[in-house]
């Protein structure tokens, strides 16, 4: 049981959770995550710590609220209350390298994950440009960046009536690809990071390999256990079934089977609806949103 | 004495009618009664110790014709009864009511009963679980508990156990025995190993596990759950804080099959499957969170347990279920209880097939497998079975679920710790169980390859002594 000492909604349903976790934080290296279980009937998910005290023994989680988890979180859990479980640090670090001028790409949430890794490189003397593509009331982190990296640019628009996830997706793809052209001719980076939704890492990968740039993409296929013990988080890498949570998450964008992976991420959509419709009855019949 | 009457026929345990049980998760067996019990108990012909197949085939060598005896003694207090007989069970195996129910005792304790020579042979499993059952019904566990508990005599060297599986659990029991400071690193948020995450609630409920997990933690060992060896924590740390190591790690990665469209939507490995429905019970979804799909048609590639409780699962998650295997009947590794049940259940069987292909739809969504036909030689391999070639034939099964359950080899992360000598996948032992590093032992699944729980329970037991001895021998020489 993991204690949550302090939430914050940092953006718009972009909930941050600082947690005492001290078996993770003494050990958590940029570009890790954790699996955790909120609630005893809960599902494991995958979540990134974004910053973390090695002697306080904390980590913070951000979570955009998407899904039945991440709501149910956000309803049901408040400061002083527990996370059942939290298992990690998973994943394999951050290449902790020197690669000159970088390129760091976050899409929507996926900026909370770059947060770690572009410190950490910028740090180690790599001059680290990051770009966050985002609806404008979603942008979180902006003062942290800017203090740590060499420039941060935030490509924001604003949400328009009606829209859902879906159309959000497609803006943020669209807006992603044509602002990453543009700063590959301004800039000419060394190498190319992303994290965020499969449909738009691969935009932005099909338009820096017209450039030939180097790209890793961090990979968020569905994971059950995070240890290597299910195959789930499987995905094509170089022709190879490999394991994300044991073998990455982070991947040479160059030889990840985009498209697989972008079907295996959508696999139980109808399932995760049905869930969060299930829990949006129950509020209701509790009578509305506390 | 008086001459015994020979009763030739077993007394069978009910079960779940097949009609209804592929509509629940509920046991199938449903185990033997007080009376039922005395019944089959009066059927031993009670063995010498020192001749009795019956435990020769045991892994663990419980006294099998003593617990029964037990059972025969005691038969005007069924508690006394059940309280001897447990007794005696616990001094080799701590954890019954799992074993009574998963052993192979067809090809173990029960395989060379002398009374199968003139009908019968004495069902032991089942008897050994309803010991078990019956004594965590009435708490009599607990009570034989609490006469054991404040007679350990307290060491301070600690142990360190990573994995709490069967072989994990034991060497933590036997430790604790002894009085040694134990702790259990896990990865999952729930221990058990594969008797929890892979073996489904219709075989063996998960409050049975949880019981006897109960047991241990009252004999004083901690469990640390979430702690994952290799990342959490490593091995050489582990080696800094704990006077030696246990590894049960299990062998905890899947395999996948090399061939076209093995990452189709609806693939999965056994592991995945059987790990959503019992770990995270999402045959109770959207109540429990985790999800689930199958479809009609599913598929199940392997003939081994893991195979028969995938098929038996997808049956009650409303398909209709092929187990395909690449090999013939004689072959299969399940066991025979398993293989009656699923056929009860309507699950079909296709042998001597080797999947080729996935083929998938527009969504990338499964919706075929293309096999091989193979055919037998009359050459038989190193484990005894016939060789087989393919036949150039091929055959399409349509199917929108395909589950494969080929096999697991060791976890990479404590796989690839320097210094540990590791071979084909699994750890190196010597025959005291300890590895190439010092200190370090390991046991189960981790040095087996995939083997049973039983098994992976009796090199618990090993371990447990040779740690035993080498801490004492590590104690006198600092003394
Ligand atoms: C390595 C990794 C790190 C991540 N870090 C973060 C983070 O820091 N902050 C954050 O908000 N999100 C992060 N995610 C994504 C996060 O796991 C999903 O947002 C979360 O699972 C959604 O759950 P839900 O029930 O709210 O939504 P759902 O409605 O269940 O799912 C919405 C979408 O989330 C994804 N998803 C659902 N379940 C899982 C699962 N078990 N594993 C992986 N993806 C899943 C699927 O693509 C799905 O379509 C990370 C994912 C991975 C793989
Ligand atoms: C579906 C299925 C059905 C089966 N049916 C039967 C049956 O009917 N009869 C039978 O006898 N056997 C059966 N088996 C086999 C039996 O379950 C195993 O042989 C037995 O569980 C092995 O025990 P173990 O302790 O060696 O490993 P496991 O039970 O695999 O336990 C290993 C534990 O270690 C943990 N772990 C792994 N890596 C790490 C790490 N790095 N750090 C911390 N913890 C870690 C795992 O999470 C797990 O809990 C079945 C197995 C499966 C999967
Ligand atoms: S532990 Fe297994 S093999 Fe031994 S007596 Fe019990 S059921 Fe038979
Ligand atoms: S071999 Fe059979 S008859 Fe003999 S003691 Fe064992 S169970 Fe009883
Ligand atoms: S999440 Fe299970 S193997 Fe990666």
């Amino acid at each position: 049981m993991y204690k949550i000492l302090e939430k914050k909604e940092l953006a718009m349903n972009e909930i941050m959770y600082k947690v005492h976790a001290p078996h993770i934080a003494k050990k958590v290296q940029p570009g890790q995550f954790v699996i955790m279980r909120a609630f005893e009937n809960g599902e494991r998910i995958p979540l990134t710590p974004v910053t973390w005290d090695r002697e306080e023994g904390w980590i913070t989680l951000i979570t955009f609220i998407r899904g039945r988890t991440t709501l149910r979180m956000n309803m049901e859990l408040n400061e002083g209350d527990y996370i059942l479980n939290i298992a990690g640090p998973l994943g394999n670090p951050a290449p902790m390298k020197k690669f000159g001028k970088i390129l760091a790409v976050g899409l929507i949430t996926g900026i909370v994950e770059v947060f770690p890794i572009a410190r950490a490189w910028q740090e180690l003397g790599n001059e680290v440009i990051t770009l966050h593509v985002s609806p404008n009331p979603m942008v979180l982190l902006r003062e942290e960046f800017e203090s740590a990296v060499s420039k941060h640019i935030v490509e924001g628009f604003d949400l328009k009536e009606g829209w859902g996830m879906d159309e959000i997706t497609q803006e943020i793809v669209k807006r992603a690809a044509k602002k990453v052209k543009e700063l590959i001719e301004e800039e000419k980076p060394d190498f190319v990071f992303t994290v965020g939704p499969a449909g738009g890492q691969k935009m932005i990968f099909n338009i820096v390999k017209e450039y030939g740039i180097p790209m890793e993409s961090d990979l968020h296929p569905i994971m059950v256990d995070g240890t290597g013990m299910c195959g789930a988080c499987r995905v094509h890498v170089g022709g190879e079934v490999k394991f994300a949570c044991i073998d990455g998450p982070g991947f040479d964008a160059y030889k990840v089977d985009w498209d697989e992976l972008i079907h295996r991420s959508g696999f139980y959509s109808d399932k995760e609806k049905l869930a969060l419709e299930v829990y949006l009855k129950k509020l209701q019949a509790q009578g509305g949103a506390q | 004495m008086m001459a015994r009457k020979l009763i030739r026929e077993t007394i069978p345990t009910p079960e779940q009618d097949p009609k209804e049980r592929i509509f629940n998760f509920n046991e199938v067996n449903l185990g033997y009664t007080f009376e039922l019990a005395q019944k089959e108990a009066e059927r031993c012909l009670q063995c010498p110790y020192d001749y009795a197949p019956c435990i020769k085939g045991c892994p663990v060598h419980i006294d099998i014709p003593g617990f029964i005896k037990k059972l025969r003694e005691y038969r005007e207090d069924p508690d006394k009864a059940v309280k001897e007989a447990l007794r005696v069970i616990w001094a080799c195996n701590t954890l019954p009511a799992t074993t009574g129910r998963v052993c192979p005792q067809e090809d173990q304790c029960e395989m060379n009963c002398v009374m199968g020579k003139v009908g019968d042979k004495i069902n032991i499993g089942k008897l050994e679980r309803f010991v078990a059952d019956y004594a965590r019904e009435k708490g009599i566990d607990d009570e034989l508990l609490s006469e054991i508990v404040p007679k350990i005599e307290r060491k301070s060297q600690k142990v360190a156990i990573i994995g709490a599986g069967p072989a994990g659990l034991t060497a933590a029991g036997e430790l604790a025995k002894m009085g040694y400071k134990v702790t259990i690193f896990e990865a999952l948020h729930e221990a058990g190993g594969g008797v929890m995450y892979g073996i489904p609630e219709f075989r063996l409920p998960k409050a049975v596990v949880k019981k006897e997990l109960e047991t241990l933690r009252r004999l004083g060992v901690e469990i640390k759950t979430d702690h994952i060896v290799g990342r959490t924590v490593t091995l050489e740390e582990l080696l800094e804080e704990y006077d030696a190591v246990f590894i049960g790690s299990g062998a905890g990665t899947p395999r996948f099959i090399n061939a076209p469209g093995v990452n189709l939507n609806g693939i999965y490995s056994a592991n995945e499957f059987l790990t959503r429905v019992n770990l995270m019970r999402a045959y109770k979804f959207p109540e429990y969170e985790t999800p689930i799909k199958v479809g009609k048609k599913a598929i199940v590639i392997g003939a081994g347990n893991t195979a028969m409780d995938a098929a038996r699962t997808a049956r009650r998650l409303g398909a209709e279920v092929i187990v395909a295997y690449r090999r013939g009947e004689e072959d299969v590794s399940a066991r025979e209880e398993e293989v009656e049940h699923a056929k009860e259940e309507g699950v079909k069987f296709e042998f001597f097939l080797n999947p080729v292909e996935f083929i998938g739809d527009e969504n990338g969504r499964v919706k075929a497998v293309r096999f091989e036909k193979m055919k037998p030689l009359e050459e038989r391999d190193s484990r005894g079975k016939r060789k087989i070639v393919g036949t150039g034939e091929y055959v399409t099964l349509e199917a929108d679920t395909v589950v494969i359950a080929i096999g697991k080899t060791a976890n990479k992360l404590i796989a690839s710790t320097p210094g540990l000598e590791v071979n084909k996948g699994v750890i190196k032992v010597d025959e005291n169980l300890m590895t190439s590093i010092e200190g370090v032992f390991a046991g189960g699944d981790a040095i087996r390859g995939e083997a049973t729980v039983i098994l992976a329970m009796g090199d618990g037991r090993k371990a447990a002594k040779a740690i035993h001895e080498y801490l004492t021998k590590k104690r006198d020489e600092n003394a």
